[in-house]
């Protein structure tokens, strides 16, 4: 199960509202390489999964994604806190004002809302951790083009952090792939998916 | 541990941002280098600004590797102290035989704990348990984590 704590991973604190930078930071929240697909992502995969070390990072990794969705809504939630209609009217902030005013919703920078069309659980280990692997590089890159974007620097100490968590997470990943691997058939790792085949058929001829 | 997995390099020039690799490696399958055993390690609150506790894998963007300027109170402490335990026990998944990391680990949640039970005690509580203990009820109490301060609304 899961328990609340009410504290963020990371201070988030920032000085002056901008929903112009709201506007593409979003999209990190509920686009397809965001943190909640992330979340969502982790923690379906880790059931399939047949080996503990791989069990234990995706439980791990999904739990501090959960985390991270906070800090990037909280990012939002900061840069939109009052907003007069003015400063609405002429930025890119307006048409997600249109349907959601200041909520936080989860939806990609393009507008399109969040779909789990943008994630995987495929019950094949070494498929769901080669996913895992490209999407903490998704995720690395999108961060890369909002501090390409933002020169807040109270915005960029939250992403730059967040960002530098999905390198630590790809080389999780790796290292989890690798203990994985070698407990699966040394002569053909495809033989078989260790997550289905629970006795392993014999070669067909 | 092997050189494959989390042990040292045979190298003995091997930099710490440096992994293991199999000598020899089935195809077709991706690799990773192995983070070595026993990594340089940041103090909690460089880790907490940088995203690591590891030197070894601090590869910021378009930034300078010196993390980010942290403010410096009783929550911002916690937060550091509760990093590092979550980052050893990612990094311990991993290296369950690092055995100087597992008693970093141990120290980490030991002063992590004494350090809750301490501002939960002077700012109120952070988990539901914790609202039990106390004269009233003050989970509902302000600030919420994502607010940026009280009544921020006009």
């Amino acid at each position: 199960m899961f328990i609340y704590e009410k504290k963020l991973q990371f201070p988030v604190k920032i000085a002056t509202p901008n929903p112009k930078l709201a506007a593409f930071i979003i999209s990190q929240y509920g686009g397809p390489d965001g943190e909640l697909g992330a979340s969502m992502r982790y923690l379906s995969q880790r059931y399939a999964m047949p080996y503990a070390e791989a069990k234990g990072v995706l439980t791990d990794i999904g739990t501090e994604e959960l985390g991270h969705m906070e800090m990037v809504a909280a990012v939002v939630h900061q840069l939109t806190r009052n907003l007069s209609v003015d400063e609405i009217k002429n930025s890119p902030f307006a048409p997600y004002f249109v349907d959601h005013t200041t909520g936080v919703y989860p939806t990609a920078a393009s507008g399109f809302p969040w779909t789990a069309a943008s994630i995987q659980s495929t019950g094949d280990v070494i498929a769901d951790l080669t996913e895992d692997l490209a999407a903490e590089q998704k995720a690395r890159l999108t961060y890369d083009n909002i501090l390409r974007l933002s020169d807040d620097p109270d915005v960029n100490n939250v992403i730059r952090f967040l960002r530098e968590r999905e390198v630590v997470h790809f080389q999780r990943f790796g290292e989890c792939l690798r203990l994985c691997k070698e407990k699966m058939d040394a002569k053909n790792v495809y033989f078989t998916n260790p997550a289905f085949d629970k006795n392993p058929p014999a070669e067909k001829g | 541990m092997n050189n494959e997995n989390g042990g040292s390099c045979p190298l003995p020039s091997c930099p710490d941002n440096y992994g293991t690799m199999p000598a020899c490696a089935g195809l077709a399958v991706p690799y990773v280098p192995f983070q070595q055993d026993n990594p340089k390690k940041y103090a909690q609150s460089e880790a907490l600004s940088n995203g690591t506790l590891f030197p070894g894998l601090n590869l910021p963007f378009h930034l300078k590797t010196e993390g980010s300027a942290l403010p410096s109170n009783p929550l911002v402490e916690l937060q550091a102290l509760e990093f590092v335990v979550l980052e050893l026990g990612i990094y311990l998944d991993t290296h369950p035989d690092d055995a100087e990391a597992f008693t970093l680990f141990k120290q980490y949640a030991a002063m992590e704990k004494a350090a809750k039970a301490a501002y939960e005690s002077k700012f109120g509580p952070l988990t539901k348990s914790a609202a039990a203990s106390g004269d009233g009820y003050r989970w509902l109490q302000e600030p919420w984590p994502w607010n940026f301060q009280q009544n921020e609304v006009k």
